[in-house]
């Protein structure tokens, strides 16, 4: 019997049943983490994960996550086990305290099995840039299509059937885009509902904890343990937490959705378009109202540079502190800077440095006000246009992507892309703080694409609401990628 | 033409807060090197930063005492550069808005009241101390994140002892606010200076001296850099635009480096701290509960009977005035005990090389000695013998009056029924007096403080005399 590709409450009732105890659910994670093919791991936690469920209290044996294995992206603090941001600077880190989110997790039973893969930093969104390579789209057999990223090996690891849930992070779509390219439930909350203490900044005001499900329901119910109020995150929210599964089932009645025109002109794709209208029809049948609203087609196209040039120059800044000096791969040098300079320039590969060098030139007193202020001024002008189409409508709906997962394009400049809006758009819920969600939508050529659904600030339990309506419109939920 | 120095300044005063400006390691002076440390003092990544309320209070109360404007919200800037010392490659401060603008300091120096303008006031954390021993660079992190507040004040000071006199009460403002320890030497206030010159038609390069951490040394360092740059000047030469420091040991300044186009920090507000609302009930609430500063205990000692001179020696130091007003809970006279502080205990804390705080006798002892001899229990030269063996033997001043018996004085009717004897047992003393032989209250004091080994207090017992001689 396998339990690792079915749902929460499944595994749940079988611990509760005595069908499987949790050491065999960890053994039989771990175990399918040793045999992954998909370049998902930076590190097995075996011997600590077996430790810990040995150690688990019983007495939370009725909490949904005790006892289930979960993966954490490689960028989130887990104490004396390595967590390097698939960097080669950061190769041998081995952190002194845990993330706010890997707290919750282990306080619930929950037992981390694995760190995944990731672009180096954080920064990519096609998962072929972290220090062990690419990491494949268990979807795609031939293991020519990237998974996306920047959560790449969260993305991998659950959609291959590995663990349950799978913890990421998402800063322009690093969940959300490789959820589309691997029929996956990917999820960001509001800016500040969940704790990012322990998350590794990439840029702080697009940065978010979130996470991967393979559906709605256990999306929900993951919020209810991650979101609130953590004092040692002094961006995180007072806003009251609420029970987020319990809307799920609202009638849709009065419900508006907008769909943004400039987005979906931008898909050819027939499939996709096929699969995202026939969802639209659903959400109809179900009472809800869709129209389709225009935003101004330039601050559409400003999307992608306005969020290029604000996360370039805020990943400069965060990243300044890996010198070599107290932590990291350090390269000797003569003199203190030498250090610095020395492992700076070995220890970042060269997609990074070009951002940083992006992102300083973007900041320097001459350049400051054409580019940085400027980027400053258009995510205004970005958030307000959408705020605008949330006044009247309670979310925007669009395809996640334009297309099913690209294939793999090593040479790929993603640094000087051409603008795409519907390759990118989905940065703007990082920019106003706006809770986002993909789901799967359908496959083309047994390749799957998704959804993606954005709400107001702190409209979570109305964003789930919808969102299990789609999937039940779909039908796709708890889908995993069939090993060969 | 006459030339003229211009000063302005920048003042980094370290705070003595319980924990750091954005972690919770402690605060504390001399421990050995990176015992006082956090994750986020490290920056290690994923650590976030959160505001020091007491900082926070600490900046409000001293904006306040240089009359500033307090901005009520508080926010946070990065300000970015590589350095070694600097661990997260950013130092956050409050560069686009400071929490205190526009204010200014009156003080006197010379004959003069003069008033400096001071341009902002903000809150930053300290860069780890970094030294070099042979080949070796050593880093200690314990200063990294000790909360720092830094005063800029304009370019207006014309002297040396201005800005020794300016600094000496900004040390002052920081030590009594409780804001910082306030010592020089550890640097816990360091000062950086613009020294340029000015005539009528022209104003001349600035230069930057760094980290001077000593009263006279501020004093002796503009002083030099001020000749120098006027002999440069007479001499037709140009001053450069450059960084130096002064050179104790031969009374100069020392070129460091030559200023090139300033430093791009790169400033952007800091996204992992957002904006803080500071209610008026909190700012006023900072205020409210200030602790006093110098010039407010000065009038108040001198309502309570205190000279000039004695109300300013005391308030020199925070700790001598803690000293005199935990000794008033006794209710001695404030005169007296400020006396004895300023004369006696100084002459100790001087010979001992101590501070008040470690001084043996404590003010409430102190207190209740000069009580005694206001209650006639023991005379001053008792109570002075009592506090120099008190001081001598490092025991108590109770000890030392039980056990010389000090205590065992004369009361009022002691001394008079002795004094009656005396009287009664030679009736022509009485008769002298009358004469008008004024001596004869000498005569019986001296008999009284003989017949008491001297424990009988003399001016009651004056007193006394007079009363019972004119009786009769």
């Amino acid at each position: 019997m396998r339990y690792m590709d079915k749902n929460l409450r499944e595994i749940h009732n079988a611990i509760i049943s005595n069908s499987v105890t949790p050491l065999e659910l960890v053994k039989e994670a771990i175990e399918l983490a040793k045999n992954d093919d998909n370049n998902a791991f930076e590190y097995i936690c075996e011997k600590e994960a077996l430790e810990k469920v040995r150690k688990l209290d019983p007495s939370k044996k009725n909490n949904l996550l005790y006892g289930i294995p979960v993966v954490i992206k490689d960028n989130i603090s887990t104490k004396d086990i390595p967590t390097t941001a698939s960097s080669d600077l950061l190769k041998d880190y081995v952190p002194v305290f845990d993330s706010e989110v890997v707290t919750r997790l282990e306080n619930e039973g929950a037992i981390i099995i694995g760190k995944t893969t990731m672009d180096e930093l954080a920064m990519g969104g096609t998962g072929t840039s972290g220090h062990l390579g690419t990491t494949y789209n268990p979807w795609d057999k031939t293991k020519t299509r990237i998974i996306g990223g920047s959560s790449s090996g969260s993305a991998a690891a659950i959609s291959a059937g590995v663990v349950p849930i799978a913890i990421g992070s998402d800063t322009g779509d690093s969940i959300r885009k490789p959820a589309s390219y691997a029929s996956l439930v990917g999820f960001k909350p509001t800016w500040g509902r969940i704790s990012r203490f322990g998350l590794f900044p990439f840029a702080p005001s697009f940065d978010h904890v979130g996470y991967f499900t393979r559906n709605v329901y256990d999306s929900a119910y993951l919020l209810n343990i991650l979101a609130g109020r953590d004092d040692k995150d002094s961006s995180s929210s007072f806003e009251p937490i609420e029970d987020y599964t319990k809307h799920l089932e609202d009638k849709l009645e009065g419900t508006r959705i907008a769909v943004i025109n400039g987005v979906i002109d931008n898909v050819s794709d027939k499939e996709i378009l096929n699969s995202f209208n026939k969802s639209i029809e659903y959400l109809r049948q179900n009472g809800a109202i869709v129209d389709y609203v225009d935003i101004d087609l330039i601050l559409l196209e400003a999307i992608q540079p306005t969020y290029f040039i604000i996360s370039s120059s805020e990943s400069t800044s965060n990243n300044a502190n890996l010198d070599g000096i107290k932590f990291g791969s350090r390269i000797e040098g003569k003199t203190l800077e030498e250090v610095m300079v020395n492992t700076r320039t070995n220890g970042f590969s060269r997609r990074i440095k070009d951002r940083f060098i992006i992102g300083s030139y973007s900041m320097l007193e001459e350049n400051r006000n054409e580019l940085f202020i400027r980027a400053q001024k258009c995510r205004r002008l970005i958030v307000n246009a959408f705020n605008n189409v949330f006044e009247k409508y309670d979310a925007i709906y669009c395809p996640a992507a334009p297309t099913i997962a690209p294939k793999i394009n090593l040479k790929e400049d993603t640094v000087f892309n051409k603008v795409n809006i519907s390759e990118h758009y989905m940065a703007f819920a990082n920019m106003g703080g706006f809770p986002s969600i993909t789901l799967p939508l359908g496959f083309e050529n047994s390749m799957p694409f998704g959804g993606n659904l954005s709400s107001k600030p702190f409209q979570e339990s109305k964003l789930f609401n919808i969102a299990n309506y789609i999937e039940k419109g779909t039908g796709l939920s708890d889908k995993v990628a069939k090993r060969d | 033409m006459e030339l003229r120095a211009i000063i302005g300044l920048e003042i980094h005063v370290e705070m003595n807060t319980k924990s750091k400006m954005f972690s919770d390691a402690p605060v504390s002076f001399g421990q050995l090197p990176n015992t006082q440390v956090s994750a986020f003092d490290m920056s290690f990544p994923g650590t976030m930063p959160t505001v020091n309320k007491q900082a926070v209070i600490n900046a409000i109360r001293v904006s306040n005492a240089l009359n500033m404007t307090i901005d009520n919200v508080l926010m946070f800037d990065r300000k970015n550069y590589f350095y070694s010392d600097l661990p997260k490659g950013y130092q956050i401060t409050q560069y686009f808005r400071p929490i205190g603008r526009n204010g200014c300091l009156t003080f006197n120096s010379g004959d003069e009241n003069i008033t400096i303008n001071i341009e902002r006031l903000h809150l930053e954390e300290d860069t780890c101390k970094q030294f070099h021993v042979d080949d070796f660079s050593y880093l200690d992190f314990n200063r990294a994140g000790i909360p720092v507040i830094e005063i800029v004040t304009k370019p207006e000071f014309k002297s040396g002892q201005e800005v020794r006199k300016f600094v000496e009460l900004i040390r002052s403002i920081v030590v009594f606010l409780d804001v910082s320890h306030g010592k020089m030497e550890e640097g816990n206030i360091r000062v950086d200076l613009n020294v340029s010159l000015e005539d009528d038609n022209k104003r001349w390069s600035k230069v930057e001296i760094k980290n001077l951490n000593s009263l006279s040394n501020i004093e002796k360092a503009i002083n030099y850099e001020v000749n120098r740059q006027k002999d440069l000047v007479i001499k037709g030469k140009t001053i450069g635009r450059e960084t130096r420091r002064y050179d104790e040991t031969n009374d100069r300044t020392v070129m460091l480096r030559i200023k090139t186009d300033s430093v791009d920090y790169r400033y952007f507000t800091d996204p992992n701290i957002p904006p803080i609302k500071l209610s008026d009930e909190f700012i006023k609430n900072a205020i409210d509960t200030s602790p006093e500063l110098a010039h407010v205990k000065q009038k108040k000692y001198k309502t309570l009977g205190l000279s000039d001179y004695d109300a300013n020696l005391i308030t020199n130091s925070k700790e001598t005035c803690a000293y005199f007003e935990k000794g008033l809970e006794t209710g001695c006279s404030p005169k007296t005990l400020a006396n004895w502080i300023n004369i006696q205990v100084q002459k100790v804390l001087k010979l001992k090389c101590i501070s008040i705080n470690e001084f043996s006798i404590s003010a409430k002892e102190l207190g209740e000695l000069i009580l005694l001899v206001e209650e006639h229990k023991i005379n001053n030269s008792q109570a002075k013998s009592v506090f120099n063996e008190a001081v001598e033997t490092g025991n108590s001043v109770i000890d030392v009056i039980n056990k010389n018996k000090t205590n065992h004085i004369l009361d009022e009717n002691e001394i008079l029924d002795l004094i009656k004897e005396i009287i009664n047992s030679n009736q022509n003393l009485v008769n002298d007096y009358k004469n008008g032989k004024e001596k004869v209250v000498g005569y019986i004091v001296g008999l009284v403080m003989s017949k008491t080994q001297r424990k009988a207090d003399p001016s009651l017992t004056n007193k006394l005399t007079v009363v019972e001689l004119r009786r009769r």
